[in-house]
């Protein structure tokens, strides 16, 4: 059972309102019973932006299945360094606890003398709720993906390394990367593998099924970096199949067009029908006209 | 026998029922218009503040409207399916009745698509359905056969009063001049000829013959809108017949009533005898034996499937419907049976109250079978209001409704006025069949 009761602005009102509430039914539930997860991650997306998520969630301390979100609390985003704070912008919970900033990937970051950034979610707590704050070091790690066919293998090729402030790449080290493609649901994971000396390349599978042009996306993630966070990469390729449905729907009782039967089986009733009304209607002209006829002896 | 006198008598016979109106017909016609106008007030409300002033919500999209829209339908394909019997196969007393059923027939299936009408929330996209009607749907089947069988019955209905008109043509001349007029208009020369009364015996066969097999197709497609669905309690193989014996069971059970009246009213018993009674109330009889097998086949095979969906629907019936369904299914059926069985209970009176007994029973039968089975749908809406879930129907739906059996009576009323309620051409076909066979006879003796 999910439920919303938690609200930033005006939720102290509401909170107590509910738990008032609450209180009158049968099980007396108090923000105390509830245990507040407050967690932070970043993920630089194949665009270069960085997104910056907060999920706010209380977590019951007894019932570990009973989770309410946090919505509509103020989450303020920082990048900090040698004590400086910088702003990077605020988002609110949504209904399901979880606020995102999106930062362009023009966004200049401060970093300490390791080049590390210094990201910080921060909820500046309530009449109800105390203050939650959480920090992530993250170095800005730079991802390419190539696909290449090289003698008729399909080659994934991901490359990964670091910049310095006078733009020399440094490859990493011991980083796994996950290789996936994109499903109608979600991303399916083909392969996996860790990057060294800076890259690594796979194989890819014959006859992976693409949209209806042949195309399907690939995605080299590293996610849950303990130095890079998540990172992702994606790339759209041209080797897909695409297999034609043959049957097409066809004089059906839900295509667009009737089975043929139905057309037949009508017109021959409706024509049966009409044409003997055509026929009665042809009748009553004759006695019309016979009638005019005598009607005409009748007056000479 | 001499043909234009007998004719001339007929007239002189029938025209104070086309001409003379009395103060208490004149009182009746006034009742009916007054509940014509609030129902054409009631009309123009649910015309501007739409169907919210009516008891159809999200779940009961179906209410009074579609049921008085399945009992006239009905009504007129028993009728045009009775008519065309008592045409085809030239039955006896169908003299007697003939004209009622023909009425009944056209007036119903003028009447009934009204209510289908009324039901349609968006009537500015009516035309939609004639635009793009998709030929797979039950719904445009009943579109087409209601549109060919209106046609159909129009025609026929035209062609039985076509010797009358004529006869009323030529002896006449007393009446206003207006009436004159459209006598001789819509008689189109009519003379009685040889030749004009074997073609249009003709055509009038073929067409009786016609409206027996269109009524049963109409009647089946206004089945199939309900059984091809997967609804509990629609979804039923055995609907159409079912159907067609419930419209039976509800058109004898009108014409009686019918008969009723009018002998009563118009001072008709030399007519309408009690042999008619008897007779209709046989084949009342047998309908209502036979729609009780049905109903109980209905409901008996629900019941034993213990299929979910139709559990939860008879638990409704059994239930919040519990004394509908009783004077539905067991008081509609059984006290017609009783009273029809016993060849002592079976008066003029007691037959007319057993049809009387049948049209309700049919008419909450109606009922029983579209409103609980919208109540009980397949998916739920949970914390739904209760008036969206369970429907009664308001005053506006009953005087509509009202409204639609006023305008059926008033109409009949009409009608009669325009062309006798026994038509004049039976009975001088009947004496002229009897003349001949005495002319044959005597021949045949002096040879």
């Amino acid at each position: 059972m999910q439920r919303n009761i938690f609200k930033n602005t005006s939720f102290t009102c509401f909170l107590l309102a509910l738990l008032f509430s609450f209180s009158l039914v049968a099980q007396e539930t108090t923000v105390d019973d509830y245990k507040l997860s407050f967690s932070f991650k970043t993920v630089k997306k194949f665009d270069n932006t960085r997104l910056l998520e907060v999920s706010f969630i209380g977590k019951n301390r007894e019932d570990r299945k009973d989770k309410i979100p946090v919505f509509d609390a103020e989450i303020k985003f920082f990048n900090i360094a040698n004590d400086e704070e910088i702003l990077l912008g605020t988002a609110k919970t949504s209904n399901e606890g979880v606020a995102q900033l999106i930062l362009s990937e023009k966004q200049k970051y401060i970093t300490d003398e390791d080049g590390y950034i210094n990201l910080t979610a921060r909820f500046e707590g309530s009449d109800a709720l105390d203050a939650e704050e959480e920090e992530i070091l993250v170095r800005d790690l730079i991802l390419e993906l190539n696909l290449e066919e090289i003698d008729s293998v399909k080659t994934i090729f991901v490359k990964a390394f670091t910049l310095d402030s006078l733009g020399v790449k440094t490859p990493v080290e011991e980083v796994d990367v996950i290789i996936s493609i994109e499903g109608m649901l979600s991303k399916m994971k083909i392969k996996e593998g860790t990057i060294e000396n800076g890259e690594i390349e796979f194989e890819l599978l014959q006859n992976i099924p693409g949209d209806k042009d042949k195309n399907f996306t690939v995605y080299a993630q590293i996610l849950d970096n303990d130095e890079f966070g998540d990172v992702i990469q994606k790339q759209t390729v041209n080797w897909g199949t695409f297999n034609k449905i043959n049957t097409i729907d066809e004089n059906k009782l839900w295509s667009e067009a009737a089975p043929i039967w139905m057309y037949i089986v009508l017109t021959i009733l409706l024509v049966g029908v009409w044409a003997n009304y055509i026929y009665t209607v042809y009748n009553l002209f004759k006695i019309k006209k016979e009638g005019k006829k005598l009607e005409l002896s009748q007056e000479e | 026998m001499n043909l234009e006198n007998r004719k001339r008598e007929l007239v002189k016979e029938f025209s104070p029922l086309l001409e003379k109106t009395t103060k208490v017909s004149k009182i009746w016609m006034g009742i009916l218009v007054a509940i014509i106008l609030v129902g054409i007030y009631a009309f123009f409300l649910q015309l501007f503040k739409g169907h919210e002033v009516t008891g159809m919500r999200d779940n009961v999209v179906w209410g009074v409207y579609i049921i008085n829209f399945i009992f006239f339908v009905c009504l007129s394909y028993s009728g045009a399916f009775i008519s065309g019997i008592l045409h085809f196969y030239n039955t006896p007393w169908k003299n007697s009745v003939s004209r009622i059923v023909e009425i009944i027939t056209v007036l119903s299936l003028i009447i009934g698509p009204i209510f289908i009408l009324l039901c349609i929330g968006r009537l500015d996209r009516l035309h939609y359905l004639f635009l793009y009607p998709r030929i797979q749907s039950p719904i445009t089947w009943d579109i087409i056969a209601i549109m060919t069988d209106l046609v159909g019955c129009f025609i026929y209905l035209y062609l039985t009063f076509i010797p009358d008109l004529a006869i009323l043509r030529d002896h006449s001349e007393d009446a206003p001049k207006w009436r004159q007029k459209l006598y001789k208009f819509l008689a189109i020369g009519y003379q009685d000829t040889t030749e004009q009364r074997e073609t249009l015996h003709k055509i009038t066969k073929t067409m009786s013959a016609m409206i027996i097999a269109l009524a049963i197709v109409a009647y089946s497609v206004l089945a199939w809108i309900f059984s091809l669905t997967l609804q509990p309690g629609w979804n039923s193989s055995i609907f159409a017949p079912y159907f067609i014996i419930a419209g039976l069971y509800s058109g004898i059970s009108v014409i009686i009533l019918a008969m009723y009246l009018i002998r009563k009213y118009y001072n008709l018993e030399h007519y309408i005898r009690k042999v008619h009674f008897v007779s209709a109330g046989i084949i009342l009889l047998i309908l209502s034996l036979l729609y009780g097998y049905f109903t109980f086949s209905e409901y008996f095979s629900r019941w034993f499937s213990h299929k979910i969906h139709d559990t939860n629907l008879l638990n409704t019936l059994f239930t919040r419907y519990f004394w509908q369904f009783v004077l539905a299914n067991y008081v509609g059926v059984l006290v017609p049976v009783v009273i029809l069985f016993f060849k002592k209970f079976r008066t003029i009176k007691s037959i007319t109250f057993a049809s009387v007994i049948a049209i309700l029973g049919l008419w909450l039968n109606r009922y029983l079978i579209v409103v609980p089975t919208l109540e009980t749908p397949y998916l739920p809406i949970q914390d739904t209001r209760e008036e969206f879930v369970h429907y009664t129907a308001t005053w506006v739906e009953w005087s509509l409704s009202f409204a639609g059996v006023a305008a059926f009576i008033l109409f009949f009323i009409l009608i009669m006025k325009l062309v006798p309620i026994i038509p004049m051409s039976g009975i001088i076909d009947q004496e002229r069949e009897a003349f001949n066979k005495k002319g044959n006879a005597k021949q045949t003796i002096t040879e």
